[in-house]
């Protein structure tokens, strides 16, 4: 990463707390339908999500300041967002409905 | 090579998520690896009961009999029989009734226990049992603060101190070789501090990474819950967890008449049918009942998990197995996933090592953040002095004042209540409650405390508080030992000598950090907040009378 890093601390870690747990949220949810078994898998599933979900929240939210400024985690992690919640949405509503 | 300017931001983010979440991680952590012990606690508190060994398992249909018959409400919702005859099992059976409520409010239950007098008849009481394990289990999730605050104040709590894991192994990975094995025991006494705080931070750090994943997990767990109800399953969850809670339920009474098989007998059909199972504890349901069964929650050698989720359920006529599809090497993949990690919260391998080995890792931790807040303080220390400034600023006496009160006052405050467990026994109504008014008394004392004398004083003070409590946990039980007209107790197994023998060598500890902690207060650096001398026109180390 070329130039000076930005410490931009409230925007940084807004995007790291709000859009590391969507991202959580939505790739885990991915796995809920795609995993093995699909999304009728036996109830263990949904709390082994839990665990899964604070995994990713938590290295989302420890690495987002790498991001070289605020703007830039938002638009990178926004942006990962919106595929991971369009692919869930998608298999929610469309592949597996 | 990660960038200078990375590790800087870095440094500064692990200081403020370690600082902000210091305290309640403390707290977290010391009682968290008390709650390895949650069970010899409990044994501990227990007054002496009747006991299971009063009714042999062979008496105990007769015993199932009576009480089903004389109390229809446990006959439906479940009747308990113990196995171990631990002091924290007050009977062979007991059970729970609601109290009087209103339809559809939360209640509380009333815990009976029953056992057979000499001459064949029920003898049945309703006691309520001490809850002071579960009281410290308490404080470990939710460090005191009230539900569902506390539930959310720890989930923050626990993802910012993930947070604060990355940052520091970010900011130590340029000097990882060189820091690692260097502990530069000496002169410089913050040198030696930071990289003690390196090398357990560091040695422990898959433990700790383990802990902040599944305590995020396990403090927002409902949140999570409703979250992916909504966003991901859309209803779903609903009917998945009605069939996943299927092997938990009892079969409905079918209204005939059957005889039922003895409790011994059940055990043996169970060893035959599943070898490997070890029961904790039997639960039964429509004793009397054609179709009356048993569940049996236990563990099954070979496998990490929750015992208390993992069993089966036999008929408890027949014999024969009617659900086996929760013990543990029946699970799905993903719930086995799931045990496996909160096995790894909760350090449940079944097995002395690791119960230990988790104690000191908890301990450890706790060790950390007190060691990373002072490390902080001493860092501002220096910056002022650099700057000029003879006295330390309010900000760093504050957070001095802090540390101090709410690490030492949670220590104290829970050797308190654990010694009113025998000395308030039969002198108060209900004991639960004072076990949680007392530690909130020390508690919230030693915080005042602290604030008023300054972090210097209040340290040795507190110390000396924490050493002479701990201390006061096996003198209580050998003053119950040397005068039984006091009404107390002293079992005599060896996980209960455990607990005083613990607390001993724990009060050695304490009373071992005040008198080095008071030599410091003393003869340390004069502008540290850890110096009752006034730091100016006093030249640095030389020993100057205590004002």
């Amino acid at each position: 990463m070329p130039g000076d890093i930005r410490p931009d601390w409230w925007s940084k870690a807004s995007a790291g707390a709000i859009l590391g747990f969507g991202l959580a949220l939505s790739l885990v949810g991915l796995y809920a339908y795609l995993g093995p078994g699909g999304i009728n898998a036996p109830g263990g599933r949904y709390s082994l999500m839990r665990y899964l979900e604070a995994f990713v929240w938590i290295a989302v939210f420890g690495f987002c300041f790498l991001f070289r400024s605020g703007r830039a985690a938002w638009a990178w992690l926004g942006a990962a967002n919106l595929i991971a919640f369009a692919v869930l949405f998608a298999c929610r509503f469309y592949f597996f409905a | 090579m990660i960038r200078a300017d990375i590790v800087k931001l870095y440094k500064t983010v692990h200081t403020w998520t370690g600082v902000t979440c210091g305290f309640a991680l403390f707290i977290a952590f010391y009682a968290g690896a008390l709650t390895m012990f949650q069970e010899p606690i409990a044994r501990w508190a227990s007054p002496p009961a009747v006991g299971v060994a009063a009714v042999p398992l062979d008496d105990a249909p007769r015993l199932l009999e009576l009480v089903a018959a004389a109390h229809p409400e446990a006959r439906e919702e479940g009747i308990t029989l113990h196995l171990w005859g631990h002091e924290n099992e007050p009977a062979r059976v007991t059970w729970e009734e609601d109290a009087p409520h209103q339809e559809g409010q939360a209640h509380e239950h009333v815990h009976w226990w029953a056992t057979l007098k000499p001459d064949g008849t029920l003898l049945a009481k309703h006691e309520e049992p001490s809850e002071l394990a579960d009281f410290i289990n308490h404080i470990h999730m939710r460090v005191g603060v009230p539900e569902p605050w506390g539930s959310y104040f720890m989930g923050v709590v626990s993802l910012l101190y993930g947070v604060a894991l990355i940052s520091g192994v970010i900011v130590l990975l340029p000097s990882l070789m060189k820091d690692l094995f260097a502990l530069r025991v000496g002169k410089n006494l913050k040198r030696m501090w930071l990289d003690a705080h390196n090398v357990v931070g560091i040695a422990v750090l898959p433990f700790h990474i383990a802990m902040a994943i599944t305590a995020t997990a396990l403090s927002f767990s409902h949140e999570l819950w409703s979250v992916q109800e909504t966003v991901i399953f859309g209803g779903k969850q609903a009917i998945l967890d009605n069939r996943d809670n299927e092997p938990y339920r009892a079969p409905k009474p079918i209204g005939e008449a059957a005889a039922m098989m003895a409790p011994s007998q059940l055990l043996q059909k169970l060893k035959v049918q599943v070898p490997d199972f070890e029961p904790r504890f039997m639960i039964f349901k429509n004793i009397g009942d054609k179709a009356a069964s048993v569940r049996v929650p236990g563990a099954e050698r070979g496998y990490v998990g929750d015992t208390h989720l993992g069993g089966v359920m036999l008929s408890a006529v027949t014999g024969e197995l009617l659900k086996d599809s929760t013990r543990p090497s029946r699970q799905d993949p993903d719930r086995r996933a799931s045990e496996t990690f909160y096995g790894l919260h909760a350090g449940q391998y079944e097995g002395a090592t690791i119960t230990w080995a988790y104690f000191f890792l908890g301990l450890s931790g706790a060790w950390l953040f007190y060691s990373g807040n002072l490390l902080w303080i001493e860092t501002r220390r220096r910056k002022a002095r650099k700057g000029g400034e003879a006295e330390q600023s309010r900000s760093t006496r504050l957070l001095g004042s802090a540390t101090v009160g709410v690490c030492l006052g949670c220590v104290a405050g829970i050797s308190v209540t654990i010694v009113a467990a025998k000395w308030l026994h039969g002198t108060v109504a209900d004991l639960n409650h004072w076990h949680e008014l007392i530690y909130y008394a020390v508690f919230l004392g030693s915080v005042t405390w602290a604030f008023a004398w300054g972090a210097a004083r209040a340290v040795v003070h507190l110390l000396w508080l924490c050493a002479a409590a701990t201390m006061a946990i096996p003198l209580t039980t050998l003053i119950a030992l040397l005068s039984p007209a006091l009404g107390m107790w002293a079992h005599g197994s060896a996980a209960t000598i455990g607990v005083d023998v613990v607390a001993f060598i724990g009060a050695l500890c304490f009373a071992w950090m005040a008198i080095a902690t008071a030599r410091r207060v003393k003869h340390g650096p004069a502008d540290s907040i850890w110096s009752i001398r006034k730091p100016n026109a006093v030249p640095d180390g030389s020993p100057v009378p205590a004002e």
